[in-house]
């Protein structure tokens, strides 16, 4: 196991909860999901010396995530998580103790996600309250950039 | 923002509208994570670049402090920075306004380390307005896989040291009074220092400090004041390089490249530019005119210096004046010593000369050092020569200069004799110098 690269153990990992997910949710378009896991497997072989790799599997796991989504939001969360290991390790994101720590703080953030779309009814209210947070905590970052560059830029 | 982050985002924002339109959770979900990881992403860039521009420590020493303006002066900056992981970091050291860059490095990439770098570099500018110019700072380019940013820092210390540029020949003529053929050689007062030549209408770009305030009061319009300018110009320096075709004394040859070169330098640094012909025999190779740029001066040089064909040569001819003076002297043999047994010799002698000077012909290599010449002010010369080989050219260069009141100093470089054993203090001289 050891010898297999860490984002095709993640991919492992991501084919074995889609496909757990396909069985139990008993979907009629079961065969979506295979034919999006092998397009999925296929980018991440195909980019493995390719600039703008992150990209590439961002666009091939996001058609997986909405159809997982669309079957069952948990199953979304799952390979939002598992996608996101794929990435981390494909981009050597996962080195140290630090990295780690953030990975867990992205996983906790969706699943919050995941817990605020579940309680919704329609895509408005979680989308403003999505975009406030965003919009505050940008904000807030400015605030302290601005601070930053007058101290060293006199800007 | 990268390339990636940009497709990333755009992907994120198209995801966005497609859960507004249709409503659909699942669509949300995809987009609201894309967007989180990009936020997440770049608060950890953020903090990254803080740390990496905090770290940043920065010396910066000049060759010298102040300077005239025009004058080249090497900068020497090192720079201390700590590159975190994934990242990586160029530094642009920044000039001071007003400051051309002539060669050097002004710019380091530090890839990521443990440690703190240290890196030095070094460069020359030429200041062009004079005043007292901080240093711009410095510019710090941060970048990883998925953003970059670039921050100038213009602290105190970022700017430091202050360049003090000091005009150049405040009393000098404006350049287009001075590239009019009109120039004004007279010599300056003693105890003022300059002389006021003349005076004249004021006209749009004149220095303010020379207007005469009682005379443009009298007259109600501004009149400037002429100075007599302290002309002094840089000397003129020939080499002669020798003939390819026979064997060349090889010491003495890099002696003379090394003193010619010592005083290209000296002489840029002291007027500013300078003016180099390059012979070889009775033949021009070059001739740099009045160069600014001390590198591209030195390039020149490097380029000619070395021994060259010779299409044309003098064989120790001598010429028409030398003839003129053996004719004369001649003539005062027959006149003193008449009725001698020598006359008939002087006189053959004598009618010899007259048929040599009906046919002999000013070459035109004097011709050509001529024009060359008039092209350049300069009120001295130095010849740089290898002893031996033909030298009847020499002369065909030292004339022309020396009917213009024009001094000639011919410096004959000669091999160094061998050290003895126990090896005596150097001398400073290299070759030995012979006033002509």
């Amino acid at each position: 196991m050891s010898s297999i690269p860490a984002e095709h153990q993640w991919f492992l990992v991501m084919a074995a909860g889609v496909a757990l997910a396909t069985i139990l949710l008993n979907s009629p378009v079961w065969y979506l999901n295979v034919l999006l896991g092998l397009l999925f497997l296929g980018v991440l072989l195909l980019t493995a010396t390719w600039r703008d790799r992150a990209f590439y599997l961002v666009c091939a796991g996001e058609p997986l995530v909405i159809l997982c989504g669309i079957q069952n939001l948990w199953a979304g969360v799952f390979v939002v998580c598992t996608l996101a290991g794929i990435l981390c390790s494909a981009l050597n994101l996962l080195e140290s103790r630090e990295d780690k720590q953030q990975f867990g703080i992205f996983l906790g953030m969706v699943v919050l996600i995941g817990l605020l779309i579940q309680f919704s009814n329609h895509v408005l209210l979680p989308l403003i309250i999505l975009g406030v947070v965003a919009f505050a905590i940008l904000l807030v970052q400015s605030i302290r950039m601005y601070q930053f560059r007058k101290q060293y830029t006199g800007a | 923002m990268r390339r990636c982050t940009q497709g990333i985002s755009l992907l994120s924002l198209l995801l966005f509208a497609i859960a507004l339109v249709l409503d659909d959770m699942a669509v949300l979900l995809a987009a609201a994570t894309l967007a989180f990881c990009i936020l997440g992403q770049y608060l950890a860039f953020d903090r990254t670049m803080r740390e990496t521009v905090r770290s940043v420590e920065l010396a910066r020493t000049l060759s010298r402090n102040p300077v005239r303006k025009g004058t080249s002066l090497k900068v020497t900056t090192q720079i201390s920075v700590r590159v975190p992981r994934r990242v990586h970091v160029r530094i642009f050291d920044l000039l001071p306004l007003q400051a051309a860059f002539i060669e050097g490095e002004t710019e380091i990439a530090l890839e990521p380390g443990p440690e703190v770098q240290t890196r030095k570099i070094s460069y020359t500018i030429v200041p062009v307005i004079h005043g007292e110019h901080p240093f711009s700072g410095l510019s710090v380019q941060v970048r990883n896989r998925f953003f970059e940013a670039t921050m100038h820092l213009t602290r105190k210390s970022d700017q430091e040291p202050v360049l003090s540029v000091q005009p150049s020949g405040l009393f000098a003529p404006p350049p287009s009074e001075m590239t009019d053929g009109s120039l004004d050689m007279r010599k300056t007062s003693a105890w003022s220092g300059s002389d006021v030549h003349s005076l004249r209408d004021y006209v749009t770009g004149d220095d303010l400090r020379h207007v005469d305030w009682k005379v443009s009061a009298k007259y109600t319009k501004l009149v400037i004041r002429k100075y007599t300018a302290p002309q002094s110009h840089p000397p003129l320096v020939i080499v002669d390089l020798p003939w390819k075709g026979a064997p060349y004394p090889e010491k003495a040859f890099s002696l003379m490249i090394s003193e010619v070169t010592g005083m290209v330098r000296h002489t840029v640094h002291t007027y500013q530019y300078i003016s180099v012909l390059i012979i070889c025999g009775p033949n021009i190779v070059h001739l740099i005119r009045e160069e600014k740029n001390i590198s591209r001066c030195i390039a020149a040089l490097q380029e000619r210096m070395h021994p060259s064909d010779r299409f044309v040569h003098f064989y120790h001819t001598t010429d028409r004046s030398d003839i003129r003076s053996r004719l004369r002297e001649a003539e005062n043999r027959i006149f003193d010593e008449h009725g001698a047994k020598t006359i008939p010799y002087y006189e053959c002698l004598r009618d010899q000369y007259e048929q040599v000077l009906d046919n002999i012909r000013t070459p035109a290599f004097t011709g050509q050092v001529s024009r060359a010449l008039s092209q350049i002010t300069f009120s001295e010369a130095f010849l740089f020569t290898l002893e031996g080989g033909d030298t009847s050219h020499i002369r065909h260069v030292v004339r022309p200069l020396r009917t213009r009141n024009i001094k000639v100093q011919t410096r004959i470089i000669r091999t160094p004799p061998p050290e003895p054993e126990p090896a005596p203090a150097s001398s400073p001289a290299a070759g030995t110098g012979v006033p002509s």
